[in-house]
């Protein structure tokens, strides 16, 4: 039986014209996006511009120095660099376009309202396809742009390589985010129940694959690192990559013969067609995949939906923890500042964001400073590499606290009903916050900053040094993300991300990232100008000036009473502008 | 216009909707009541197409919902419990998003658009981005947004939550005035009030079970208690049949 015809005013859109739709609505939204950042965000827009800037400038002067160090030791080893980044690259594409295109086609409101509208199910998928590329694949453009605009610069290729390099990794993003794409349509549609364990699975196997390599590279030799026979063993590891029918077999290799010159030094003609071909190649493999997962779309989308919003949630109890118990001090009642605390150290580990993202960062870190020891370095090297550490792990918990722990009073602001009716002094909410972030940072901090200088040997004292300017990050971190927090409550919004993008969170991040500076650079001027006069001797280093004065006990002594001054400073002042404001904040 | 067919809906082994066989005609106005948990959502769910029947098969405008659901949702205007809308654009944009969407003429779409905001007094905040707005203005813009394309059936969820008192006016003199021109509404509700008001029958849903279908005169029948409200009827059915289970 044929349904009625449409009324009067509708019909059904052609494919090309529901394309033109979501293109009109994604241009209107980043405009949107843009102009409200434009008008209300500058300093952030301003900050996101420069940092990027930055960090695009000098990862190409690495890159540059690190292709002229490799061009010179040994040519092959270019080629194996290329295949083995790009084929990691690959890997995690896939996974990430894969999750992304999950949230949004799956777990999204804006899937449901474009499945109550008349339209294709590829038309969606290809909407969210484009977005979760773009999320996906971003870090990519931004770290392998430099490395590959430094390799044609230190090989002197012509334009053809230049030109091509954006079509290249274009080419190259697509296939590894439909890839993606079709194993998450494949494994909803199809195999729903078991998703969980195959997405396990698959994570499970590449996470210990780049462990294995990773711990094999670094493990096999330690007495001749860095040196050519240890590259040759390293690369020959990673020959796995260089299989051609990989995408980043073509795309390396594209690169690679766009690159090429005449031995003249002008352009290759050969060497740019063959380029021109691998981009084909590339390009080609791209629009196959996504015609296949178009297809897979249309079949399996909207079932796949509707097994996913059929399934039950299975209902989770949860148990009072040990720790918990722990600081709720057993039986006994405990006062509301600990209860505060146990509350939101609840929350912490139910919300799987937050842990799970604590656990990646810190996991690696500590995977590096594991590692330190691979590498001999000098004293003066050890020492200024355990401040730099020191610095990363400062950073990494400033990033921290702006995003989790600055937006932590807002969001309390719209709960703020269930506090406001309690017998809690508001000081109370303010303090719980600051404890849950200064005792959540110093542990995990310390053991880093502990791991890092033990792996690179250094003397107790500079330990001891180490330690202390943790505690004063910690100290500081904590200050500056909650003061700011409950001078500036969001009590509207509910979106923890979005708050923390927002001034506040950005004033934040600067501040921290002030801080570190200072802390970080002060405490190690002494240490590097005792190891400087030590190292150079007095004929550099006159020793009664006032640079021998600096690396000595005085110097020592002025450095330490800036840096806890600064410390102290960064933890009080904005924390107790905070209680005041916290106090007098009418909700 | 709609025909739910033997539609059964399980989630796992719990069966959330069980064989429901329902006809509504065109330009009728009927509510769909029921406690909580008894598959009103469900079923609203099932009707737009996002959640597919186990069992059974719906039928809007003669298209089927699974098999053909761009032809279904031509005729449809949904109203969901919770709007949905883009941030990052105003009002008006989101209109026409809508609008094209149907593949409504541009002057069209705009004579509509332009009637829909004067309807639902959003001209106020039409240019403001959707991030701004309250949760009453969002429901506002959705009503507007699912009538745009005059549907034959409209399908609401929970419709009034959110409404200010002159906009559930608004809304429900609406309701009555397109029923009378031939659409088919299709709403599931707690506000007996409104039910009793504005429904021409309600059916009530009691464990994913329909219990009851027929006018609110044929209810009292039914239960045998004359010159009662709705609530009264409506928690004499509803306790009635949970207890039995």
């Amino acid at each position: 039986m044929r349904g009625q015809p449409p009324p009067e005013p509708v019909r059904l859109l052609s494919l090309e014209a529901e394309a033109r739709v979501f293109l009109r609505l994604r241009a209107t939204l980043i405009w949107e996006t843009l102009r409200t950042m434009l008008t209300g965000s500058r300093l952030r827009l301003s900050l996101v511009v420069l940092l990027s800037g930055l960090f695009w400038g000098a990862l190409y002067g690495l890159f540059v120095e690190a292709f002229a160090f490799l061009d010179a030791l040994h040519a092959n080893v270019i080629s194996l660099l290329f295949n083995a980044f790009f084929s990691s690259l690959m890997v995690m594409l896939v996974f990430s376009t894969g999750i992304l295109l999950y949230g949004g086609m799956y777990r999204s409101p804006e899937a449901r309202l474009l499945l109550t509208l008349p339209v294709r199910a590829e038309t969606i998928y290809a909407h969210k396809f484009r977005e979760a590329m773009w999320f996906a694949s971003w870090g990519f453009i931004l770290l392998g742009s430099p490395m590959l605009v430094a390799y044609g610069v230190v090989r002197e290729a012509a334009w053809p390589y230049f030109a091509l390099v954006l079509p290249f990794m274009l080419a190259f993003v697509m296939i590894p985010a439909a890839l993606g794409g079709i194993a998450g349509l494949v494994l909803v549609g199809w195999l729903p129940r078991l998703r969980l364990h195959a997405v396990s699975i698959a994570v499970g196997v590449a996470c210990i694959t780049a462990l294995w390599l990773g711990w094999s590279l670094l493990t096999q030799s330690r007495a001749d690192a860095m040196s050519a026979a240890w590259f040759e063993r390293a690369f020959a590891r990673l020959a796995i990559t260089e299989q051609k029918l990989l995408p980043s077999w073509w795309l390396s290799s594209g690169l690679l013969e766009a690159g090429r010159t005449e031995r003249n030094g002008q352009l290759s003609v050969a060497g740019s067609i063959e380029a021109l071909k691998f981009l084909a190649l590339l390009f080609a493999n791209a629009m196959v995949l996504q015609l296949a997962a178009g297809w897979l779309a249309r079949k399996a989308y909207r079932r796949g939906f509707s097994h996913l919003t059929g399934e039950v949630p299975a209902r989770r109890r949860r148990r009072t923890g040990g720790l918990d118990r722990f600081l709720t001090g057993g039986e006994r009642a405990a006062g509301p500042l600990r209860l505060l605390l146990v509350k939101d150290l609840r929350l912490f580990r139910r919300d799987i964001a937050q842990w799970s993202q604590f656990l990646i960062f810190f996991g690696l870190l500590g995977l590096y400073f594991f590692n330190l020891r691979s590498f001999n370095y000098h004293n003066a090297y050890a020492s200024m590499i355990g401040f730099l550490n020191l610095a990363v792990v400062g950073l990494i918990l400033s990033t921290f606290t702006t995003r989790f722990i600055y937006p932590m009073i807002s969001l309390e602001g719209r709960r703020f009903w269930i506090l406001g009716l309690l017998p809690v002094h508001r000081d109370q909410i303010v303090w719980s916050k600051f404890l849950f972030s200064f005792l959540g940072g110093l542990v995990p901090c310390a053991g880093l900053v502990l791991l890092s200088d033990s792996m690179l040997g250094l003397p107790h004292p500079l330990i001891v040094l180490h330690e202390y300017c943790c505690l004063l990050l910690c100290l500081g971190l904590s200050g500056i993300a909650v003061g700011l927090g409950a001078m500036m409550p969001e009590l509207r919004e509910s979106s923890p991300s979005k708050i923390s993008s927002g001034f506040g969170g950005t004033l934040c991040l600067v501040l921290s990232s002030l801080l570190i500076m200072v802390v970080v650079t002060v405490a190690a001027l002494p240490t590097h100008l005792f190891l400087l006069a030590r190292t150079l001797g007095p004929t550099v280093i006159a020793e009664d000036g006032l640079l021998a004065w600096a690396g000595g006990i005085w110097g020592t002594v002025l450095s330490l009473t800036v840096v806890s001054t600064a410390g102290l400073a960064a933890c009080l002042f904005p924390l107790r502008l905070g209680l005041v404001a916290f106090r007098r904040l009418e909700v | 216009m709609i025909e739910f067919d033997h539609v059964t809906r399980t989630y796992g082994p719990k069966t959330a909707v069980s064989d429901l066989t329902l006809a509504i005609p065109r330009g009728e106005l009927f509510a769909l009541l029921g406690p909580n948990g008894a598959g009103k959502t469900t079923s609203i769910k099932m009707l737009v197409g996002l959640l597919h029947p186990s069992r059974g098969s719906i039928r809007i405008c003669g298209h089927d919902v699974v098999a053909d659901p761009r032809g279904a949702h031509l005729h449809v205007g949904y109203v969901p419990d919770e709007p949905c809308l883009y941030d990052k654009l105003t009002g008006r944009e989101f209109l026409w998003f809508i609008a094209d969407m149907f593949g409504m003429p541009r002057h069209l779409a705009g004579n509509c658009i332009d009637r829909e905001i004067e309807c639902f007094e959003l001209g106020e905040f039409a240019d403001d981005l959707a991030e701004s707005y309250s949760l009453g203005m969002k429901q506002r813009l959705v009503f507007a947004a699912s009538l745009l394309h005059d549907p034959s059936v409209l399908v609401l969820d929970e419709p009034m939550v959110g409404l200010d008192p002159r906009s559930v006016r608004i809304v429900k003199d609406l309701l009555a005035a397109r029923a009378r021109e031939g659409m088919t509404v299709f709403m599931s509700t707690h506000t007996l009030a409104m039910a009793e008001e504005m429904a021409d029958r309600v059916g009530i849903m009691v464990r994913g079970r329909l219990h009851f279908l027929g006018t609110v005169m044929e209810l009292r029948e039914q239960v045998a208690l004359e010159s009662t409200s709705l609530e009264q009827l409506y928690l004499e059915l509803t306790t009635a049949r949970g207890e039995e289970r």
